[in-house]
Formats: C-alpha cells, sequence, structure tokens
C-alpha cells in the first residue's frame, strides 16, 4: 500500500488521541489567547447597557446539562451584568431536561456573588412545560402561569413578583436555548408581543438566530462559548468588580475555554486540510499510473 | 361519533388561536387564555404519558431479556430514583426539590450535579471526536459545491477562535458569512419549514389530515 493510501486509512484511535491531546493540554497549561468582540455580542451588551438601574430582565434557562458548557457561562455573564447594574433578573426555565436544576445552580452561584437579595433583586420561578402556551399566558399573568417559586414560596409574597405581573412588565428576555425554544421566544413573545428578546445559544444553533438578528427580532446572540467568551471581556472591560470575579482561580470561564477551543478547532481544520490533499493526491497518483484512468 | 368528536375538537382547539391572534374581542381573547392554561395542562399530561410509555416498553425489554436489557434495569433505575427524589421533594421529604432551607444541595440535586450533569457533558462531549473524524474521512471537495462548503466552513472554524482573528480579513469573511449567504439561507429554510407547518396545520384543522387521529383504514 502507497504512504498516501496508509494516511489515508489513518486508525481513527490516533485522530481521537490528537483531538484528547488538544483539549487536555491547553486545560493543564492555559494559553490565555485574546478574543474580539463581534457584533451580535456587541449588540447584546449594549442593550442591557442600555436599560436603566432597577428594570427587569426574564432569564429563561432553556437547556441542559448536555450543553451547560456552552450555555453556563452565557447565562453567567448575562447574569453578572445584570446585577452589576442593579438590573433586577426574574428566572425561569421552559426545558425540561434539568432546566430547573440548571437555574437553581447557576442563579444561586452567581447571586451569591453580588450584594443581591432573593425576591427582591432577583427570583426563581423554576421549570413550566407547555412550551409556546406557557409564553402566550406569560404576557397575560406570570403568577397564574407560575403560581410559586422553584423553592414552592408563593411568588405574590416576593416583592419583585409583586410588580412583575406579567411579561409587559419587564424590559428584556435573554434566552439561553439549546434548541428551537430560543426561536418560539423570538416568534412569539417579540413578533407576537413586542417584548425585546436576545438569546444565547449553542455554536450549533447560533447560524439560524443570524436571519432573526438580521430582521431586528433578535436584538442580540452569543454564540456558543466564544460569544460568551466576548461578553466576559466586554464586563472585565466595563466593570472591574466584574473582572475581578472573572480572575477567580476556582471559576469556569468560556475565555478558559476558548483554549480548548481554539486547539481543537485547529486540530479538525489541519485534519479537513489534510483529509483533502491525500484525497486529491491519491486520486492524481492513480490517473498518472498505468492504465489508472481506467481504473 | 368515534371520528367527528375528535375531528370537531381539533378544529376547535386550532382555529381559536388562529382567530385570538386577529381578533381582539373580549370574548375571543377569554376563550385563547382558557385554551392556552388548558394546553399547559395538556402538555403536562403528554410528560406523563411518555414517563409510562418508557416504563412500559423497558419491562417489557427486561421481561423478554430483548438484547441491551440490562441498559433498560439502568433507565429504570435513574428514572425511579431521580423521579423518586423529585416526587417526594415537591412534598418537603429530603428538604425540597433543588435545596434544603438551609442551602445545602437535596439528594436531586446531588444526584443530577455529580451524576446527570458529567454524564450527559461526556456524551456531548464524545460528538467532537467523532466530528474530527469524520471531517478527516469525508469531507471533501469532491465538486463546487462541496468545495464552497469547506472553504465557507474553514473560514468560520479560523474565525471564530482568536488566532483566526489575528489574522487580517479573516473575522471580516467569518462576519460576511454568516451575516449574508448563511442569514439567506436560513430565511429560506425557515420561511419553507413555516409555510409547511402553517399548510400541514391547516390540513390538520379541516380534518383533511387526520393520521394523527390513530383511526383505522377506512374509518
Amino acid at each position: 500500500m502507497h504512504l498516501v493510501d496508509r494516511l489515508l486509512a489513518t486508525d481513527r484511535r490516533i485522530i481521537y488521541l490528537l483531538v484528547g491531546l488538544g483539549a487536555l493540554i491547553p486545560l493543564l497549561i492555559p494559553i490565555g489567547l485574546p478574543v474580539t468582540v463581534t457584533p451580535p455580542v456587541r449588540s447584546a451588551f449594549e442593550k442591557i447597557e442600555s436599560l436603566p438601574a432597577g428594570s427587569v430582565v426574564v432569564i429563561s434557562f432553556d437547556y441542559g446539562p448536555s450543553t451547560a458548557p456552552e450555555n453556563d457561562p452565557q447565562a453567567g455573564a448575562v447574569m453578572r451584568h445584570c446585577f452589576a447594574r442593579g438590573i433586577r433578573v426574574v428566572g425561569m426555565a421552559l426545558y425540561p431536561l434539568g432546566g430547573l436544576s440548571v437555574a437553581v445552580e447557576e442563579i444561586n452561584k452567581v447571586a451569591a456573588e453580588f450584594p443581591v437579595t432573593y425576591g427582591v433583586d432577583y427570583v426563581n420561578l423554576g421549570y413550566k412545560d407547555g412550551a409556546q402556551a406557557a409564553m402566550r399566558r406569560m404576557n397575560e399573568d406570570l403568577h397564574e402561569l407560575f403560581p410559586r417559586d422553584a423553592s414552592g414560596r408563593p411568588i405574590g409574597e416576593l416583592l419583585l413578583m409583586q410588580e412583575v405581573r406579567s411579561l409587559k412588565d419587564t424590559d428584556l428576555v435573554f434566552s439561553f436555548a439549546t434548541g428551537i425554544i430560543g426561536e418560539w421566544w423570538i416568534n412569539l413573545v417579540n413578533a407576537q408581543f413586542g417584548t425585546p428578546v436576545a438569546v444565547g445559544s449553542t455554536a450549533v444553533g447560533t447560524p439560524k438566530y443570524y436571519a432573526y438578528l438580521k430582521a431586528g427580532q433578535a436584538v442580540g446572540l452569543l454564540g456558543g462559548l466564544k460569544g460568551a467568551s466576548e461578553y466576559e471581556r466586554l464586563l472585565s472591560d466595563h466593570y472591574p468588580d466584574v473582572a475581578r470575579i472573572y480572575e477567580s482561580p476556582l471559576l469556569y470561564t468560556a475565555t478558559q475555554g476558548m483554549d480548548i477551543q481554539t486547539i481543537v478547532h485547529l486540530v479538525i481544520i489541519a485534519l479537513v486540510l489534510a483529509g483533502n490533499i491525500l484525497y486529491f493526491t491519491s486520486r492524481i497518483m492513480r490517473r498518472s499510473s498505468p492504465g489508472g484512468r481506467r481504473a | 361519533m368515534r371520528r367527528q368528536l375528535p375531528l370537531v375538537m381539533t378544529f376547535i382547539a386550532g382555529i381559536i388561536p388562529v382567530i385570538a391572534l386577529f381578533s381582539p374581542h373580549p370574548i375571543v381573547v377569554n376563550i385563547a387564555a382558557r385554551a392556552d392554561r388548558w394546553l399547559v395542562i395538556v402538555y403536562a399530561f403528554a410528560l406523563l404519558l411518555g414517563v409510562v410509555s418508557v416504563v412500559q416498553s423497558n419491562s417489557r425489554k427486561i421481561a423478554r431479556r430483548d438484547k441491551g436489557w440490562p441498559y433498560a434495569v439502568v433507565l429504570l433505575t435513574g428514572l425511579t430514583v431521580m423521579g423518586g427524589f423529585g416526587f417526594l421533594g415537591n412534598f418537603g421529604i429530603f428538604g425540597g426539590i433543588t435545596t434544603t432551607p438551609d442551602g445545602r444541595p437535596t439528594p436531586f440535586q446531588w444526584s443530577y450535579s455529580n451524576v446527570f450533569l458529567p454524564l450527559q457533558a461526556t456524551m456531548f462531549s464524545l460528538l467532537a471526536f467523532y466530528m474530527a473524524s469524520a471531517s478527516f474521512r469525508a469531507f471533501r471537495a469532491r465538486n463546487l459545491a462541496a468545495g464552497l462548503l469547506m472553504v465557507s466552513a474553514l473560514f468560520v472554524m479560523f474565525g471564530r477562535i482568536p488566532t483566526g482573528e489575528a489574522v487580517p480579513f479573516v473575522p471580516m469573511i467569518t462576519e460576511w458569512i454568516m451575516d449574508n449567504p448563511n442569514a439567506a439561507a436560513q430565511r429560506g429554510i425557515i420561511i419553507g419549514a413555516a409555510l409547511g407547518a402553517a399548510s400541514m396545520s391547516l390540513r390538520v384543522i379541516l380534518g383533511i389530515e387526520r393520521s394523527h387521529l390513530g383511526l383505522g383504514r377506512g374509518e
């Protein structure tokens, strides 16, 4: 077998090893590569910057554990931004697989970093099924849809929820979505009720949201880990107190994750290029060999 | 009756939100609001139906000792344990569903953080390995369309990492690809899917499409 054909038939375990090392090495030896902020992320950031203190932002945890490494840093960054600006947060989840637990973990973690009080500055309404029907009801009466918060407390007792009766009393919805739920927020809540919507999507789901972003139906977009790392950079540049939080070695940040993503992307790019070079070399060699054209 | 009643119910349930979107009349709005409330409750029953279906199919698998039956045991054990923690937590047993009044994680939350979350993350992470292997073996510029797709993919992958952003014009080209060809194609897909969904919904509302009723031939 010729060398080119042998390379084309490389054992997949070698490729797995390359990817594994590409993920492991930056994890052990952080590189700290700087990220550049793209317009969709800047747009989301500026939307929250434009809200006065005391505004209400709905943060919907529409993702499960499988995409948490991408969505968690996005949700964390946006919540930190809100708390740093004195914006109040209404957390909820419309995704059944882990929605409630994801929201509880992330909200508790971020709230502990700021002098905020549950029920006054933020609430966690928990998970609600019904998706689009639930969204329609939210525009009329949040209290009917979520009679109790995630811990079972009647939401009428919470100071923040006494002011927020429906989505009409909120200034922005930020959905962190693993699937189609982000699109539902845009199609229903923005298109029909006019509430501004921004989305934090997984990298694989990001391309479809560009259509909504260009149409002005989404006010911002955080695409995957990269989007989260850009938001973290904007936050660190504008808020020194938040920058100090991100410097903590105990906190997993999207910026750290970008080191791994960079190396793995480079490995995959190299593999695509190598695969094509070998493929065309092999074809040329077959054609130029005696009787190759017939074969 | 077995055929007509579901068709009438489908028609009423389907037509209410359509009318409500265009009519602000209080009667219509009230009926639509009530329908939404019912829909949320129906969704909850759909979840319950899903659980019953999973239990039934996996119990059968275990009883028959079908191929892979030990996995069914693991699945049912997981469902019972997590479901049990969640269900009992709802009644205040174990201190609640997620966190106890003193802030400690409940057994449900602990199992979620230490078992479910790492397992799901591991499953999703495996995709990177398969994608890398597939990209080496199958991502070939065999013709012009495949070549364009490959060049776009390489630009977007390279432009989405800090090293690529440092190369002149790469970020600009990446954003152009996402803003123009990508957004245009996505619009086409979204509009096409919406038209398809609208026509299918009309067929269901008008009773032309009846397969969802599960009626036998000739019914």
